[in-house]
């Protein structure tokens, strides 16, 4: 990048809120997807709204691609910097710019931690509903950029059933309102587009999310099951039964052993774990947890426990959340599909997960949303074993197969980013695509909104996504990865 | 100009001559006048009339139950009404997905009738419900009191095919609850009033049928109790499915559902949090209760159809000021507490001056008023009038030339003339 470019960045931005030194913006190379790695040429950091306009314009002017990135906890390559371009980094706009109960919405600007939000109205008995499992440190702009769930989004759904309002600036550097706190703003749904666009169609600087407030009553179980089918099936069985509980977790016992040497949750010994929640007023709630124990015994269930109490349900919630760290303790390594199926499906998909762990030799973990059919296999390798980790990641693929086969989808939280880009079209018709980039175009007409991200581009997509490998034209010279 | 005659034998070749007809008098849309209404039987054939009219350089309305033929701006232009009356079929229903696609032209009755049979419901109460189609609720986004716990059209739809002006077949998100993969155009659709794409087949998120419900009636309410009432509901331990409170009249209606022991436990709950503050209260029987809430749609959308109706939308926070508005006034009005909206028959006479004083009144206090229903003299001031340099109305008209640069698609029905 060019010094009088520099120089206008810098200007755009407080002192000391460019980086440009390597070992500055070598941090920046890559989010929660660590295989995919870019080294841009500038992180910016702005800290208002009228900073990353500014930036952007910046970048407009020069036809510099640029990459907005939150806390980079995603998992899809969302935030994965384009070589040589510039990352707006959102993480110092921390600011809760406003709490208004009265209207159950408070204003946060993008790099305010999920949590936080909860935190800041919790005491006047209000929370934020969408509760993505990074919840602690992914901030709000990305769980807007991605639309984010978590384990409660079976019942009180996702980032964009939440968010009311964002100011958004446009990919050439212009600020817009979109929705606000009042509700049925004329126009199109711009808003609804954006949530969930991954980055592509402009940066968000401000949002306006709608609190809820805290329900009468939770209350939770866990079922033991002698098979993963059979849990499967309960799980069917609750949904189908009429029953909206705030959560369904599963997990398997590859999973809850992990977790049980971790944490300790003292989960029962099984092949497979259900943990139910429900969530509203009290007398509701117990008639509902008692309909979940039928059921849940009528599949098979060897076992239930009810939460006597708050503090027995955080356990069984901690063993839960610890999962995916625990299972460091079980594989050197392993790679989290998202992949989601109808929940009538669940028990044949999880049986064909298991026969393709099988025929690979490889071991596959699972601990998922099960109410919403949202499927997180861990597929284990070894990479100091050459070859294994392309297995792992060919085995991750055919899981997706079968999820698409079942008439699910690539992915139901963690997003297309770059590790699915190419994916795409075993879901969506080529037209289908170009109709999506229309609406691209129509944002960001000369592409430089976190471009190769979400829709494929033909330039790359020959190869398997997956993690970054030289492809055949780069080696030869004939491309370019950027 | 292309004569009717030829456009008609256009569409005849794609739909059989059986399927067009010459426009009468109850085709008018927003008041304009089509040539010929054709009624394609499959995406497919969807595909090629909107080819053929973009050939031919015809703008096309898109009709559903023809309900909603009055709501928006009176298009610049409409020589051709595409009727979804043919693809009125259920595709698929699994009820133990909860999840149901159904092609656009499905009347939400019959659509209801199936579900009903297994237990479920489209948590969807619009107006016109009962000769409404599932493609016109969701192209109008059109509502009733049961947003207050299932949301709008865009909690519920989950995916959605559609075919734009080009005749080029997109869809977006899938069959299941949860689904990133790819921009939602649909949520784009949804009140776009056809003016993006011909919406052609929809999946939709399903709830089950309560197994109890209870009806909680006040009466009487001034505007200052209704608001006290309404904070007291929102205190309590209860999850209403439904609240709305009307004018004049001061009633006020909370729908609880659940189970047996839970809905009548929040009944109970919720006449205890608002026994000071309402003397007129009462469970409403079965019966009853369906009376009162087909009131509460009736007292708008009933009545003569020339009666403009409008969206208001304020901060949750000016219920108060709303309702003492309203009272002061002989507007009949259902007010959605929950969300801030309300919705307003006016008078058929009712002057551009007298709207514009309203719509101040709306803009003032942070909200914004928008007319579902008009008739002349107020048809030209169904939208607000967009702020001069609004970035947000610059990218829908990009959005508009993007998906429809011919713009064939009901043009000049949507705000800012798009």
């Amino acid at each position: 990048m060019d010094a009088h470019t520099l120089r206008r960045l810098a200007a755009a931005l407080e002192p000391g809120a460019l980086l440009t030194a390597p070992e500055d913006v070598r941090p920046y190379e890559c989010d929660g997807l660590t295989g995919h790695r870019a080294v841009p040429a500038a992180v910016a950091l702005p800290g208002t709204t009228e900073q990353v306009a500014a930036v952007v314009r910046v970048c407009h002017e020069g036809r510099i691609p640029f990459v907005a990135r939150g806390a980079g906890t995603g998992l899809s390559g969302g935030a994965l910097p384009v070589a040589g371009g510039v990352v707006v980094c959102l993480a110092r706009m921390t600011g809760i710019l406003s709490v208004d109960l009265d209207n159950a919405c408070v204003v946060v600007q993008p790099g305010v931690t999920n949590a936080a939000v909860t935190a800041a109205v919790a005491a006047h008995g209000f929370y934020y509903a969408p509760d993505p499992s990074s919840q602690q440190v992914c901030s709000i702009g990305g769980n807007v950029a991605e639309n984010s769930g978590g384990a409660h989004c079976l019942k009180h759904g996702f980032t964009v059933n939440h968010v009311a309002g964002a100011v958004f600036v446009t990919a050439d550097g212009r600020i817009a309102r979109l929705g606000g706190a009042v509700c049925d703003t004329p126009g199109y749904d711009l808003l609804g587009a954006v949530v969930g666009s991954e980055g592509t169609l402009g940066i968000v600087t401000e949002v306006t999310l709608r609190v809820l407030r805290r329900p009468e009553a939770v209350r939770m179980l866990l079922a033991a099951f002698p098979s993963i089918e059979a849990a499967a099936s309960a799980v069917s069985a609750i949904v189908a039964a009429g029953v909206l509980p705030a959560a369904v977790e599963m997990m398997d016992r590859m999973t809850r052993e992990a977790s049980d040497q971790a944490v300790h949750a003292g989960y029962p010994d099984c092949e497979a774990l259900l943990l139910v929640e429900v969530d509203g007023p009290a007398a509701e709630c117990l008639a509902q947890l008692e309909s979940c124990r039928t059921i849940c015994e009528s599949a098979g269930a060897v076992e239930i426990r009810v939460a006597a109490d708050d503090a027995e349900r955080a356990l069984m919630w901690k063993g839960r959340k610890a999962a995916f760290a625990a299972m460091g303790r079980v594989s050197p390594a392993y790679y989290v599909q998202d992949g989601v199926v109808p929940r009538t499906r669940l028990p044949e998909v999880l049986h064909g997960i298991g026969e393709l762990a099988v025929s690979y030799g490889m071991r596959v973990g699972n601990v998922f949303h099960a109410g919403d059919g949202n499927l997180h296999p861990l597929v284990c390798y070894d990479a100091a074993v050459p070859g294994e980790a392309d297995r792992a990641l060919e085995l991750a693929g055919s899981i997706l197969d079968l999820c698409i086969a079942a008439g699910g989808s690539i992915t139901g939280e963690h997003g297309v980013g770059h590790d699915k880009a190419c994916s795409m079209p075993k879901m969506f018709s080529g037209d289908a695509l170009t109709v999506m980039d229309r609406v691209r175009a129509a944002f960001d007409p000369i592409g430089l909104c976190n471009p190769g991200k979400l829709l494929p581009t033909p330039r790359l997509c020959g190869e398997v996504p997956g993690f970054h490998r030289v492809h055949p034209l780069e080696a030869a010279g004939l491309a370019q990865r950027w | 100009m292309v004569t009717a005659e030829r456009a008609a034998d256009a569409f005849a070749g794609v739909v059989g001559a059986g399927f067009v007809r010459d426009a009468g008098a109850g085709d008018a849309v927003g008041g304009v006048m089509p040539a010929v209404v054709v009624s394609p039987g499959s995406e497919a054939e969807v595909a090629e009339v909107l080819r053929a009219a973009a050939r031919l350089g015809l703008a096309v309305a898109v009709r559903g139950g023809g309900t909603k033929l009055g709501w928006g701006a009176p298009p610049r232009r409409c020589e051709v009404v595409l009727s979804t009356a043919r693809l009125d079929a259920m595709v698929e229903h699994e009820p133990g997905d909860l999840v149901c696609v159904v092609q656009a032209g499905m009347p939400l009755s019959a659509l209801r009738e199936t579900l009903a049979a297994q237990g479920q419901r489209l948590a969807l109460d619009p107006p016109h419900g009962v000769a409404a189609t599932v493609g016109g609720i969701v192209a109008a986004d059109a509502s009733g009191p049961l947003r207050t716990r299932f949301g709008t059209a865009r909690d519920l739809v989950l995916g959605a095919r559609f075919v734009l002006a080009d005749g080029t077949v997109g869809h977006s998100g899938g069959k299941v609850v949860k689904n990133v993969a790819g921009y939602d155009v649909g949520k784009l659709l949804i009140g776009s009033l056809g003016t993006l794409a011909v919406v052609t087949q929809l999946a939709l998120r399903l709830h089950p049928m309560p197994r109890a419900v209870r009806t909680v009636a006040f009466q009487n309410l001034d505007a200052s109790q209704a608001w006290a009432v309404w904070q007291a509901v929102e205190r309590a331990p209860v999850e209403p499915a439904a609240v709305v409170a009307l004018s004049p009249g001061g009633a006020m209606l909370v729908r609880i559902e659940g189970g047996e022991a839970g809905a009548e436990a929040q009944a109970s709950a919720l006449l205890e949090a608002t026994a000071p503050l309402a003397p007129l209260v009462r469970v409403l029987d079965e019966d009853e209760a369906d009376k009162a809430w087909t009131y509460a749609e009736t007292c708008v959308w009933g009545g003569d159809p020339v009666d403009p109706v409008a969206n208001l939308a304020l901060p949750r926070s000016e219920l108060a000021a709303l309702l003492g508005r309203l009272e002061a006034t002989p507007h009949v009005a259902a007010v959605l507490p929950s969300c801030g909206a309300a919705e307003v028959r006016l008078p058929a006479g009712m002057s551009p001056v007298d709207l514009q004083a309203l719509r101040d009144w709306v803009a003032r206090r942070g909200g914004h008023l928008t007319l579902r229903r008009s008739t002349p003299p107020l048809a030209d001031l169904v939208w607000p009038q967009p702020a001069a340099g609004d970035v947000a109305l610059d990218l829908m008209r990009s959005l508009k030339q993007a998906l429809d640069p011919g713009g064939l698609l009901a043009p000049g029905r949507f705000l800012g003339g798009i």
